[in-house]
């Protein structure tokens, strides 16, 4: 999850490509958290995310259903929502400053809408990390266009070489962009691969 | 991990989910290189194998830490969390960590995809070292190191492959130029990638004060970022 601000692509597709998390800090206020970061979901889930999970106990497809994941945070998880659109996520930041649940928030994303949404949900920006890019024997990096699919999951668990096979499929036909997205989820345990934006990704790599 | 060669039919389904390429078919065998497997857990977990002939097989010290530090789902000891970091800016409101004058680095070695062997991960943590930076003590990776002054690691752990392993420390902000630079160069001398990571606490009239310093110094940095908006509580006490 420290890897959301890697979320590789051009600023027309991160555009639809916003990560909200929340957690507790260890031994300050992480008794008691689990009702909190529940509720954080439910929040995320009335405000239209694209995806949601729980780095602890694992995405829908490990635990089951969205219900499942749900009912088992633990005090120390670290829960995440993905959205596609501005609008929703200025809604699910209004919400969470409401309500008020004391846990950290933090929000991923191109940084100027960030700040504006921040602004309009009444909030103020306290710390803020930039990705300063790959550096090393990036050669060894795939194509931009596959990173862009591939850095969703930011403990790279959806493979290279899995996203190949999925657009190869897509563009045979014997399956659509969204189901290919579906796919390259299941292995994020997080849950924080945005289906949504790689479908529109797979659709852009075919066409 | 391993196949169990009296169950696999050799159908090759797992191939494309391992994350770092080391499940190979050659004949009609398919098996796991366990030199390149990083024990991610991904191929078994992805359910793909029609006679789960895919199995964990026990982890013995020292690779162990190739679970520890590739599986999302092991909890490390010292950060108490999942995933390969630890907290950092994520509830700095909270803990203070990152205060006024200050700038947290993180290298985040063989992400993304890559994968890193631990020496590679020790050529730049004596590099960084060499400025007496105090590595993060919450991160496990802090805990492989031999001499946490010098970056040194323990020596049965070089060889080991990792899918990551994040190296993260704060230094003062008139520092920041003189690390970057440092930085720059070892990333020239490993086999592997990184992905480099910055932060700092707001100032109070609004600004980022280390994107100023990137700025100067004609650092490329990302139009995306990860922003604490400041919701935790306790608010931490001080600067």
């Amino acid at each position: 999850m420290t890897h959301t601000l890697h979320r590789v692509g051009t600023v027309e597709s991160l555009r639809g490509d916003w990560v909200v998390l929340c957690m507790p800090s260890k031994d300050i206020n992480h008794e008691g958290s689990a009702p909190k970061l529940q509720r954080f979901l439910k929040i995320c889930r009335a405000n239209h995310c694209v995806t949601l999970g729980d780095c602890r106990g694992g995405n829908e497809f490990y635990q089951g259903s969205q219900e499942a994941v749900l009912e088992n945070v633990e005090d120390r998880a670290v829960v995440t929502a993905t959205f596609n659109n501005e609008k929703d996520l200025v809604g699910v930041m209004k919400q969470l400053k409401e309500e008020d649940l004391g846990l950290s928030v933090i929000v991923s994303g191109l940084t100027d809408h960030v700040e504006k949404c921040c602004h309009e949900a009444g909030l103020k920006p306290h710390t803020v990390e930039h990705s300063l890019g790959r550096l090393g024997d990036t050669a060894k990096l795939p194509p931009q266009e596959i990173l862009a699919i591939a850095t969703m999951c930011g403990h790279s668990m959806v493979a290279v070489n899995f996203i190949y096979e999925m657009v190869e499929k897509v563009r045979k036909g014997s399956i659509s962009a969204e189901q290919a997205a579906q796919e390259l989820f299941k292995p994020c345990m997080c849950g924080i691969f945005n289906t949504d934006r790689a479908a529109k990704l797979i659709k852009a790599l075919v066409a | 991990m391993q196949i169990n060669q009296e169950l696999c039919v050799a159908c090759g389904m797992c191939i494309s989910r391992c994350p770092v390429a080391a499940i190979k078919k050659e004949d009609t065998l398919v098996h796991i290189d366990l030199d390149e497997c990083v024990e991610c857990g991904v191929c078994k977990r992805s359910r793909v194998c029609p006679k789960s002939a895919l199995e964990q097989q026990e982890l013995t010290y020292p690779r162990t830490i190739r679970s520890l530090m590739s599986d999302v789902l092991t909890v490390a000891v010292e950060s108490q969390i999942s995933g390969r970091g630890t907290e950092e800016m994520k509830t700095n409101e909270v803990t203070g960590r990152f205060k006024d004058g200050w700038v947290g680095i993180a290298i985040e070695m063989g992400r993304p995809g890559v994968a890193t062997r631990m020496y590679d991960v020790e050529k730049v943590a004596m590099a960084v070292a060499k400025e007496n930076v105090e590595f993060e003590k919450q991160n496990p990776v802090t805990s492989m190191m031999s001499n946490p002054q010098t970056g040194m690691f323990k020596e049965e752990l070089l060889n080991e492959r990792v899918l990551s392993a994040i190296l993260e420390f704060v230094i003062p902000i008139e520092k920041t130029d003189v690390m970057l630079r440092l930085i720059q160069d070892v990333a020239k001398e490993i086999h592997t990638v990184f992905s480099l990571d910055i932060c700092s606490k707001v100032a109070a009239d609004g600004s980022i004060p280390h994107k100023k310093i990137l700025e100067k110094m004609g650092i490329w940095f990302s139009p995306n970022t990860k922003i604490n908006v400041g919701l935790g509580r306790p608010l931490f006490q001080g600067n």
